[in-house]
C-alpha cells in the first residue's frame, strides 16, 4: 500500500508544473491492478480501458486536461474527500447511502453481477444453488464493492464471503481451488472469463443484482457535476458511449435504460429499477449493531492468528538463536541469511508470496504442480506470520543469550554440565529472563501485523474495517470499535507481561542488573 | 593426582605460561602465588579445560591428559570436570535458582543424580558452609560472602577430587572474605575429606596457614615448590610478596 501513496504523491507532484498549462486538470481516480477492461495497460504498457476512453471524452467536453491517478479500489473515496482527485471513475456503483456521502452523476453504465465457477464445479449451477448447500461455499468478491453486498443482502450467512483487492487475484484463487465460486461484475466477467485467459473458469446463470455505474464527486462541487451530467447525457444521446461499449464488447439491451434515465431527474430515477430480476431488492446499510457478531468473530480470529503464530515463531526464533550463537559456521551463516532475508523483507510481501504465489506460478505450462503448494488462507496467515516474526524472535533469544554473563557457561561446564545442559538450564532460562520485554512487544506488534492477513481474505480486525469502510454511515463507529477491540486485546498482554517479568526477575529490585 | 608438566600459552603474541611444571598430591592443600598477571588463574583455568594452551601436558589422575596444541575430546573434558571442581572470584551461581537448588545443580544436571538424593547431599553442605537456614535464597538475596560460601558447597556436590579456588576472596571485604577463608580452612583441616586443593590468593596469611605446599610462580614459570615456611622465610623465593 505503502507504494500505491508513493505513486500517487508523484502523480501529484507531476501534476504541479502541468497546472500552468492552458487546460486545468480533470484529475480521476481508478485503480488499474487487474482492472480490465476498465482501465488497464496495453500490450505497448500505454494505459487503455473503456474508462479512460470515457474519461478522455468527459475532459474533451468539459475543456480540461485529463490526468489518471493511481490508487487500490477500495480507497478512491477516501482520496476524493481529501481533494487529490476531482472525481472517482472506476467501475463505482451507485448506492444511496454513496451518494449522501460523495454525490454520483448520472450512470454512465449499466452493470450486473455474473457468477464465476470452476469448468468442474459440482455443486453450483446457478445463484440459488448457492443457498443450498449445507455446507457454506467460499464465495470470493472484490472487497467493499455491489458483488459483496448483494451476496451479503440474498444469502447472508448461507455463503462464506472472501474479500480480495483486485479482480485477478481472485479469478487465480477460484481456478486454484482457494476459494469456490466468485461474483464480478459483467465486463470483468466478460474479459476474463474466456479459454485464453481463464480456462479453468466459466460464467453461469444469467446475471443478476442490476445497478448503475457513476462518477463520484465532492458535495461542493456542483458545478463540476452538472457539467459532467451535460456531458454524460450527449454521449448517451449521441451514440457515443453505444459505439465505446460496442468496441469493447460490453454493450447489452440492458444498456438501453441509460437512455431512459437521461432524461430523468438524478438520482430519483434510480429507485425506479431497484428490483432486478429475481425480484432481489438491495438490502438497507447495515448498522454497527446488525454486524456486532460479525466484528466479534473478527476479533477472535485476530486472537487466532496471533496466538497460533507466535509460539511458532518463538520455538523457531529459539532454534536459530541458539544455532547463531553457539553453532558451528554453516548453521551460523544459514541462520544469519534466514534471519536478514525475513528480517529485510516486507511481512506483505511474504505474506503474497506464500499465499498467491503458487497458484499464479502453477498458470505456467511445467509448473502446475505449483498448484500443490496453495495454502488455504490459514495455513499461509499463520505461516507466514510465524516466518516473519521468528527473524525477530532469533534476535531478541541471540542478544538475551550474549547478555548472560560469560561465567554463568564457565560455572555450569566446570560443574561437569555438557554444553547443552549449560544452555537448557543456565543459560536459556535467564535469557528468556532478559528477553520478556522485546518478546512481549513483538507480541503485541504481531497482534497489531495480523491485519496483514486482510490480503489473504481472513476477515480479521481490520479486513472487517476494509470490508465495511464502503457503508459511509458506520466508518466512524466501525473505526473507532476496532480500534477499542485492538487495545483491549493488546493492553491486558502488556499488564501480564509487566507481572510475569517482576516474577521472574533476578534482582531483589527487580529491576535492571 | 594433578601433573602439569612444561605449560606454554600465549594470548596471541604475548606468553603468558612458558614452561610452567607443578604437581598436587591427592588431598593436598597447594597455594599457588605470584605478582599480578604472573599466570596463576590463568594455569588453574587450563587445569580444567576452560583455557587451551600451545604446549605441554596436564595429567589429572591416572586417565585423564590434556595436550597442548590440540583439541581434547568432549569425553576427556566432561571427565575432568567432573573430577576437578572450581571456584570462581565471582562466584558465579545461577541467579535463577535458589541457594539450594544451585548446589543440586551438578549432581542432578551433570551427573543426572534423582533430586531426592542430591537435596539430602545439598542441604548438609549448605549446613556445612553455615547457610542452613538460606535454601530458599536467591544469589541477589544473599551477601557475597555466602555466595561464595554456596559456591564451594556447589563445587563439593558432584564429589571432585580436587577443587580449584581461583582468587575466591579477592571480591569480597575482608569480614566476608574471612568468613569464606574459615570454610577453606575447615575443609583443608578435615583428614576425612580426600579432596586436593589448588588456591590462587593473595592472602598470604591463609596460605601459611592451610598449604602444606606453595608453589611460587614468576614469568610463566613456576620456581619455587616447598612448604609455606621455606617460602615465606626472609630472602625466601616469596619473601618479596608479603
Amino acid at each position: 500500500m505503502g507504494t500505491r501513496w508513493l505513486v500517487v504523491a508523484l502523480v501529484l507532484a507531476l501534476a504541479a508544473p502541468a497546472g500552468a498549462q492552458e487546460k486545468p486538470l480533470l484529475r480521476w481516480g481508478g485503480d488499474r491492478n487487474g482492472g480490465a477492461p476498465y482501465i488497464f495497460e496495453a500490450a505497448d504498457g500505454k494505459l487503455t480501458g473503456f474508462e479512460v476512453e470515457f474519461a478522455e471524452y468527459l475532459a474533451r467536453e468539459l475543456g480540461r486536461t485529463p490526468r489518471f491517478v493511481q490508487n487500490q479500489w477500495d480507497n478512491l473515496p477516501d482520496l476524493l474527500k481529501r481533494g487529490d482527485i476531482d472525481v472517482v471513475l472506476n467501475g463505482y456503483e451507485f448506492t444511496k447511502e454513496r451518494h449522501d456521502d460523495t454525490p454520483s452523476t448520472v450512470p454512465y453504465y449499466v452493470y450486473s453481477l455474473r457468477l464465476i465457477v470452476r469448468q468442474n464445479e459440482p455443486d453450483v449451477f446457478s445463484w440459488s444453488d448457492l443457498g443450498r448447500q449445507t455446507e457454506p461455499k467460499r464465495v470470493g468478491v472484490l472487497r467493499g464493492s455491489a458483488s459483496q453486498r448483494y451476496l451479503e443482502g440474498r444469502f447472508g450467512n448461507k455463503v462464506r464471503i472472501e474479500g480480495s483487492e483486485t479482480v485477478t487475484e481472485m479469478l487465480d484463487l477460484v481456478q486454484a481451488g482457494q476459494v469456490d465460486v466468485t461474483v464480478q461484475d459483467a465486463p470483468a466477467a466478460a474479459y476474463y472469463v474466456t479459454p485464453e485467459r481463464y480456462p479453468g473458469l466459466k460464467v453461469v446463470d444469467e446475471p443478476a443484482g442490476y445497478g448503475y455505474y457513476v462518477l463520484l464527486t465532492r458535495p461542493d462541487d456542483a458545478e463540476l457535476r452538472e457539467k459532467l451530467n451535460a456531458a454524460i447525457r450527449k454521449a448517451v444521446s449521441s451514440g457515443w458511449l453505444k459505439q465505446l461499449y460496442q468496441k469493447y464488447g460490453l454493450w447489452n439491451p440492458a444498456q438501453q435504460r441509460l437512455s431512459y434515465l437521461a432524461g430523468q431527474p438524478w438520482p430519483e430515477a434510480a429507485a425506479e429499477f431497484a428490483t432486478d430480476d429475481a425480484g432481489y431488492a438491495p438490502p438497507d446499510p447495515p448498522k454497527l449493531s446488525g454486524i456486532l457478531d460479525k466484528l466479534l468473530t473478527a476479533a477472535a480470529y485476530t486472537i487466532l492468528l496471533a496466538v497460533a503464530s507466535f509460539p511458532i515463531a518463538m520455538a523457531i526464533g529459539l532454534v536459530v538463536a541458539v544455532g547463531r550463537v553457539y553453532g558451528p559456521w554453516p548453521v551460523r551463516a544459514l541462520f544469519t541469511i534466514y534471519v536478514e532475508v525475513l528480517r529485510g523483507t516486507p511481512l506483505l510481501l511474504q505474506l503474497f508470496v506464500i499465499f498467491y504465489l503458487p497458484s499464479q506460478l502453477s498458470k505456467i505450462e511445467g509448473w502446475e504442480w505449483m498448484s500443490a503448494l496453495a495454502l488455504n488462507k490459514w495455513a499461509a496467515a499463520i505461516i507466514g506470520l510465524a516466518l516473519n516474526y521468528s527473524a525477530n524472535e532469533a534476535e531478541n533469544y541471540r542478544a538475551g543469550l550474549m547478555a548472560v554473563p560469560k561465567g554463568q557457561m564457565e560455572a555450569a561446564l566446570a560443574l561437569g554440565f555438557t554444553k547443552w545442559a549449560a544452555l537448557r538450564y543456565v543459560i536459556l532460562p535467564q535469557a528468556f529472563r532478559i528477553v520478556i520485554p522485546p518478546v512481549t512487544n513483538d507480541f503485541i506488534a504481531l497482534f497489531k501485523d495480523t491485519a496483514v492477513c486482510s490480503t489473504v481474505m481472513i476477515v480479521e480486525l481490520t479486513g472487517l474495517y476494509y470490508a465495511y469502510k464502503v457503508y459511509p454511515n458506520l466508518v466512524l463507529e466501525l473505526a473507532l470499535a476496532v480500534g477499542l477491540l485492538y487495545l483491549l486485546m493488546s493492553y491486558p498482554t502488556a499488564v501480564l507481561a509487566r507481572w510475569f517479568e517482576r516474577r521472574l526477575a533476578l534482582t531483589k529490585e527487580g529491576g535492571a542488573r | 593426582m594433578i601433573r602439569v608438566t612444561n605449560l606454554v600459552k600465549f594470548h596471541g603474541q604475548t606468553p603468558i605460561l612458558n614452561g610452567a611444571t607443578l604437581e598436587v598430591a591427592k588431598g593436598q592443600v597447594a597455594a599457588l602465588v605470584g605478582p599480578s598477571g604472573s599466570g596463576k588463574s590463568t594455569l588453574l583455568r587450563c587445569v580444567n579445560g576452560l583455557e587451551a594452551f600451545q604446549e605441554g601436558e596436564i595429567a589429572v589422575g591416572d586417565a585423564l591428559k590434556l595436550t597442548g596444541g590440540s583439541a581434547p575430546p568432549k569425553a576427556t573434558l566432561l571427565a575432568l570436570r567432573r573430577t576437578v571442581g572450581m571456584v570462581f572470584q565471582q562466584f558465579n551461581l545461577f541467579p535463577h535458582m535458589t541457594a539450594l537448588k544451585n548446589v543440586m545443580s551438578g549432581p542432578v544436571h551433570a551427573l543426572g543424580k534423582p533430586e531426592a538424593e542430591a537435596e539430602v547431599t545439598a542441604k548438609a553442605l549448605l549446613a556445612r558452609v553455615g547457610l542452613a537456614d538460606k535454601h530458599d535464597a536467591k544469589p541477589a538475596q544473599l551477601s557475597g560472602g555466602q555466595q561464595q560460601r554456596v559456591a564451594i558447597a556447589r563445587a563439593l556436590a558432584v564429589d571432585p577430587a580436587a577443587i580449584l579456588f581461583d582468587e575466591p576472596t579477592s571480591a569480597l571485604d575482608p569480614k566476608m572474605s574471612a568468613e569464606v577463608m574459615r570454610v577453606i580452612d575447615d575443609l583443608a583441616d578435615d583428614a576425612a575429606l580426600q579432596v586436593a586443593m589448588v588456591i590462587v590468593t593473595h592472602d598470604l596469611a591463609a596460605v601459611r596457614r592451610i598449604a602444606d605446599v606453595v608453589h611460587v610462580l614468576g614469568s610463566g614459570k613456576v620456581t619455587f615448590s616447598g612448604p609455606p615456611d621455606e617460602a615465606f622465610a626472609p630472602n625466601g623465593p616469596a619473601a618479596d610478596l608479603l
